[in-house]
């Protein structure tokens, strides 16, 4: 860990008034009860929640909106986005590896990402549904940030981690008092990761690794696939606020202009072509294409995980499939 | 990559002419407002103004680079829309994209090829590929099949190529009429037909998905090694430069990695035809 710098929340909280002039601010906010990215302002700055497990929209929705036009040249909104846990900048490699890809990256990706500062949190607190530890995700930041923030107490921390991290805390701390990160502030921050740790792996000791999910996907005969999808009704839920998954339509506007609309392999015609064919066109399929995706074939390709154990897609299922449930199934069944 | 460029921004090009291929199959005479240049089976994405985009292998040489031909069969919203265009239009192209014909693979031997109605349009552009640097082949083949003679499209080249040297093309169709003479059966019958020395042959097949995959089991049965099978897979496509996800083929992308693939790269996935 670098050296930090300490502030009171106080303190933060007025820096980070400070900032909204500059800079367009997202960070998690208790709305009735569910906790999502919302735009910081000063009436609401005080209501940021700190440390809390995944926000119900992904990262991903920062550089990837629902819907987006782009033929115009986007503006230069500088952005920043505070408290992303651990398992949605575990999703950054996965989107990066596709999107930035350096012979031809997608330059309108590229300059939302290049334009947003990623503030990190660790969770210490847990969701029913999080199991990032057991595909080797710790529940703490530990790449693609440029600021870890913590706050312990009502204390906050601040550690830059790369030279754009470092450029916005000299910022804050050119408009506030802080002071050095002490010992035992420290050794609360290293306890409360593990003791987050410890819960998430106590939780879901039940379920195979991200490799051994694989093969057992790889491996079993059709029938699970039909039994779960009888439940499915292809609204598309579980992509959609999944954060990995970055499928997208372009949709053409008079002028030469493509409309990107996020997609899904969930939704039918995804790959229908001339005269209607169509691979995809049993639900089941569909499906299964889905599972094949993220623990079989995104893996091979892009060298990253392709599920981060967030959960969000078994809270989002209006159906109430459980991809856990599945895999677990899986286990008894096929022999790897 | 250059500052500024927009992968999702399509070159114009005016569409300078149409040739009738047959009742279903045109081709379109396009000009890039600048220097256009794409080699054999690579693919573009032709936006056609506010209505949709589809994508086309060209099917003119890749030795032109002013104009471009791109010969469509009508089969859907898009292309039928392209259908009714007149001439003088002005339309986009994105590209080129994916992994065309790796000709140099093909020097020294024997090449056969099997197409099937629009199947024709990579072709094309390979046979002018092959023709432009015709020594470096020991000889290729073409094997061609249409429903009916009418549903023949490129008859005066196709005619032509067997005044070329080490150049032979044979045709068949499914159903004959009053003014054909020729074979009739389903292309693959004509791979009974030609001689090859299988040992030096290597096989490049595009055409309806049918046609390729009883073409490939032909093949196979021939004793073709899966490697020397030469396929072009036809996957929904939105972005054409692998970040849309439509065309996964397994841990594949069609739009990158194909949309030519040889048989023993694509043997083990699902749906393949
Ligand atoms: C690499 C490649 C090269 C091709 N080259 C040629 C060629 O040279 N000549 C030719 O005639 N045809 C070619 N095709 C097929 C051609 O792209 C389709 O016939 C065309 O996209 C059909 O569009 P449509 O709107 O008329 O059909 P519809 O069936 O009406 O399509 C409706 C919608 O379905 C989807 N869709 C259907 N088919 C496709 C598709 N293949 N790709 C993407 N989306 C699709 C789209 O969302 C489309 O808007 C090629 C296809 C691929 C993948
Ligand atoms: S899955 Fe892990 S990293 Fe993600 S929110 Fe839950 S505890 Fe945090
Ligand atoms: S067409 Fe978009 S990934 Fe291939």
């Amino acid at each position: 860990m670098n050296t930090g710098h300490l502030l009171s929340r106080e303190r933060w909280e007025e820096a980070v008034e400070g900032l909204i002039r500059d800079y367009k601010i997202y960070a998690p906010v208790n709305l009735w009860g569910h906790m999502d990215y919302e735009r910081i302002n000063p009436e609401n700055v005080k209501q940021i929640v700190y440390n809390f497990p995944r926000p119900i929209t992904p990262l991903k929705t920062f550089f990837l909106p629902v819907k987006q036009n782009v033929s115009q040249s986007t503006v230069n909104e500088k952005m920043v986005i505070l408290g992303v846990p651990s398992c949605d900048l575990q999703a950054l490699h996965l989107l990066d590896a596709i999107y930035l890809d350096e012979k031809l990256p997608d330059t309108v990706y590229k300059k939302r990402r290049e334009n947003t500062i990623l503030i990190g949190s660790d969770c210490h607190q847990t969701l029913d549904s999080c199991h990032c530890t057991t595909y080797g995700i710790n529940p703490y930041p530990e790449s693609n940030i440029d600021i870890l923030l913590n706050l312990i107490g009502d204390k906050i921390i601040l550690e830059a981690h790369t030279e754009k991290g470092q450029d916005l805390v000299n910022n804050i701390l050119s408009l506030v008092k802080s002071s050095a990160v002490e010992e035992n502030t420290r050794q609360e921050i290293l306890a409360a990761r593990e003791k987050t740790k410890a819960e998430l792996f106590n939780r879901n000791k039940n379920l195979p690794d991200y490799m051994t999910t694989g093969k057992l996907i790889r491996e079993t005969n059709g029938t699970i696939w039909k039994k779960y999808a009888e439940d499915c009704v292809s609204c598309g839920a579980c992509a959609a606020s999944c954060p990995t998954c970055s499928c997208f339509l372009l949709i053409d506007r008079p002028g030469f202009e493509k409309i990107r609309n996020l997609d899904t392999c969930q939704y039918p015609g995804f790959e229908r072509v001339a005269a209607g064919e169509d691979p995809l066109k049993p639900l089941s399929q569909r499906f299964k294409n889905r599972y094949m995706c993220k623990y079989v074939w995104k893996p091979v390709r892009y060298d990253a995980v392709a599920c981060t154990g967030c959960g969000r897609c078994i809270d989002a299922c209006i159906g109430r499939i459980n991809k856990n449930e599945l895999i677990v199934e899986l286990m008894d069944k096929v022999t790897v | 990559m250059n500052n500024g460029f927009n992968p999702y921004d399509p070159v114009r090009a005016r569409l300078i002419d149409i040739i009738d291929e047959s009742p279903n199959i045109k081709t379109f005479r396009l000009e890039p407002e600048r220097e256009f240049s794409f080699k054999t089976g690579e693919f573009i994405q032709l936006t056609l103004d506010g209505i949709g985009e589809s994508p086309f292998t060209p099917s003119s040489s890749p030795y032109v680079n002013d104009r471009l031909d791109v010969t469509i069969m009508k089969a859907g919203y898009v292309t039928e829309k392209i259908h009714q265009l007149k001439g003088g239009e002005i339309l986009g192209i994105r590209g080129p994209f994916g992994r065309g014909y790796p000709v140099e693979k093909f020097y020294g031997k024997e090449v056969i090829i099997l197409g099937g109605g629009c199947g024709l349009a990579p072709i094309r552009s390979l046979l002018f590929e092959l023709l432009e640097q015709k020594e470096k082949y020991k000889k290729v083949t073409l094997c061609y099949g249409s429903k009916t003679p009418t549903d023949c499209i490129y008859k005066p080249m196709f005619c032509d190529l067997n005044k070329v040297e080490n150049f032979q093309c044979y045709r068949s169709v499914d159903v004959a009429d009053d003014t054909w003479d020729g074979h009739v059966g389903v292309v693959t019958t004509l791979l009974d037909q030609i001689n090859f020395r299988l040992e030096n042959a290597v096989v490049v097949v595009c055409g309806p998905p049918v046609m390729m995959k009883f073409g490939t089991l032909k093949l196979l049965q021939i004793g073709f090694d899966p490697k020397d099978i030469y396929l072009s897979m036809e996957k929904n496509m939105s972005c054409g430069y692998g970040k849309c996800g439509h065309c996964m083929l397994g841990d594949t992308l069609v739009c990158k990695d194909g949309p030519v693939y040889t048989y023993d790269e694509v043997k083990n996935y699902d749906h393949i035809w």
